[in-house]
């Protein structure tokens, strides 16, 4: 080697990642220019001082919260692949018949027709808790289906009881707005009355700010 | 200082009662302007908030007042929590957006945050949900909400009871 070493030859030299060829070919440079074998040699001594002085692992908190938000993701990036691929057969030319107005609202009404004979209320797959987690160590989520209720359930055991005094306040919200740019969301009644407005604060806690009626 | 002015902003809007409008930050004031297109969804959830106790009361919940498919929630809820009276407290519509995070707030003491992950294999919709109790997340959830199959999420005890909260999902974007 007569030319220099660049960056990325440094630091596939000092991760040991050179062929044998290489080495010795970088490493005879070496010999001929103290200055960069000194400062390579001090950033080895570096790595070594930190090897030594960090654990090699750290446990990671709530390691089964983040293990199940993995499987969600790759989960969903599969769904999203199989969607993809699946995405030219929808524009295949067979189905290009359909675009006769005639014919589609004809096999709009067969489909239709089918799916009303074969449709029932409630039928199919259910509600699915994948993972739940509870940020407070005294609280634990349990999740199961109930066939009898027809309902997924996260029961949260170890939850503190609300005083009996305290007011729970409840709202009819018909509808909301949201506005991104200053994170908010208007919660509006029936007849169009404000009933609450959440804000989020710089911690990402929603701040709730209700209404007061006028006198 | 700029989080001040939007909670100003805000107060003041309580105060006129301003329908239809939202609030926009511009050039580093604050101003009302009219509301922008409908921003693009995953569904619509109905969530409610429910007292079940076992001491009659005079609001017990009517099926009938409920969204399709929800008409027995009485009977299913008894099914689970084994109590024989439930009253609705409150009760939020709410459309999942695609792009940002949802609040359903049948009652601003426990309410739901709703971040879409897309629609489902076999249908219903991947959601991140996390259930709040005022300013503390009670617990984060996975969970893939499926048409006429509600996720029923047991609260804190409260007087003679329990507080419940009832997510379905009442229609999903195919």
């Amino acid at each position: 080697m007569k030319t220099p070493p660049d960056e990325n030859q440094i630091v596939r030299w000092l991760d040991g990642e050179m062929t044998a060829t290489e080495k010795s070919a970088f490493e005879a440079y070496l010999a001929t220019d103290p200055a960069l074998k000194a400062e390579l040699d001090s950033m080895c001594q570096l790595g070594e001082t930190l090897r030594q002085n960090l654990p090699v692992e750290r446990p990671l908190p709530h390691a089964d919260f983040f293990n199940s938000q993995i499987q969600v993701r790759i989960a969903q990036e599969e769904l999203d692949q199989k969607r993809e691929v699946q995405r030219p057969a929808q524009t295949a030319p067979w189905f290009s018949w359909l675009r006769m107005p005639r014919l589609a609202f004809a096999a709009a009404l067969l489909v239709l027709g089918i799916a009303l004979t074969f449709w029932q209320p409630g039928s199919g797959l259910s509600t699915t808790v994948v993972s739940s987690y509870a940020p407070n160590p005294v609280v634990q989520a349990r999740a199961f289906h109930s066939e009898e209720a027809n309902a997924t359930v996260i029961m949260l055991d170890g939850l503190d009881s609300l005083p009996a005094d305290r007011k729970i306040v409840g709202h009819h919200v018909h509808r909301t707005e949201s506005d991104t740019a200053v994170a908010t969301t208007t919660l509006f009644s029936e007849s169009g009355e404000i009933l609450l407005v959440l804000a989020k604060g710089a911690d990402s806690h929603p701040q709730m700010i209700q209404r007061t009626p006028r006198s | 200082m700029r989080l001040l002015a939007i909670s100003f902003s805000i107060l003041a809007m309580l105060q006129t009662g301003a329908p239809n409008l939202t609030a926009q930050v511009s050039g580093g004031g604050f101003s009302v302007t009219p509301s922008a297109s409908a921003p693009a969804t995953d569904g619509k959830v109905w969530g409610g908030l429910i007292y079940a106790s076992s001491a009659p009361s005079a609001n017990d919940l009517d099926g009938k007042a409920l969204p399709k498919g929800l008409q027995d929630l009485p009977e299913r809820l008894n099914k689970v929590f084994k109590f024989t009276h439930f009253e609705l407290l409150g009760q939020h519509n709410q459309d999942v957006f695609r792009q940002y995070e949802s609040w359903v707030v049948p009652s601003r003491d426990l309410f739901l945050k709703v971040d879409s992950k897309g629609p489902a294999e076999g249908g219903g919709v991947n959601l991140h949900l996390q259930f709040w109790q005022e300013q503390q997340v009670l617990v984060k959830t996975d969970t893939v909400l499926r048409v006429n199959s509600p996720l029923f999420i047991g609260g804190p005890k409260w007087r003679d009871g329990q507080l419940i909260f009832v997510l379905m999902l009442t229609r999903e974007e195919k």
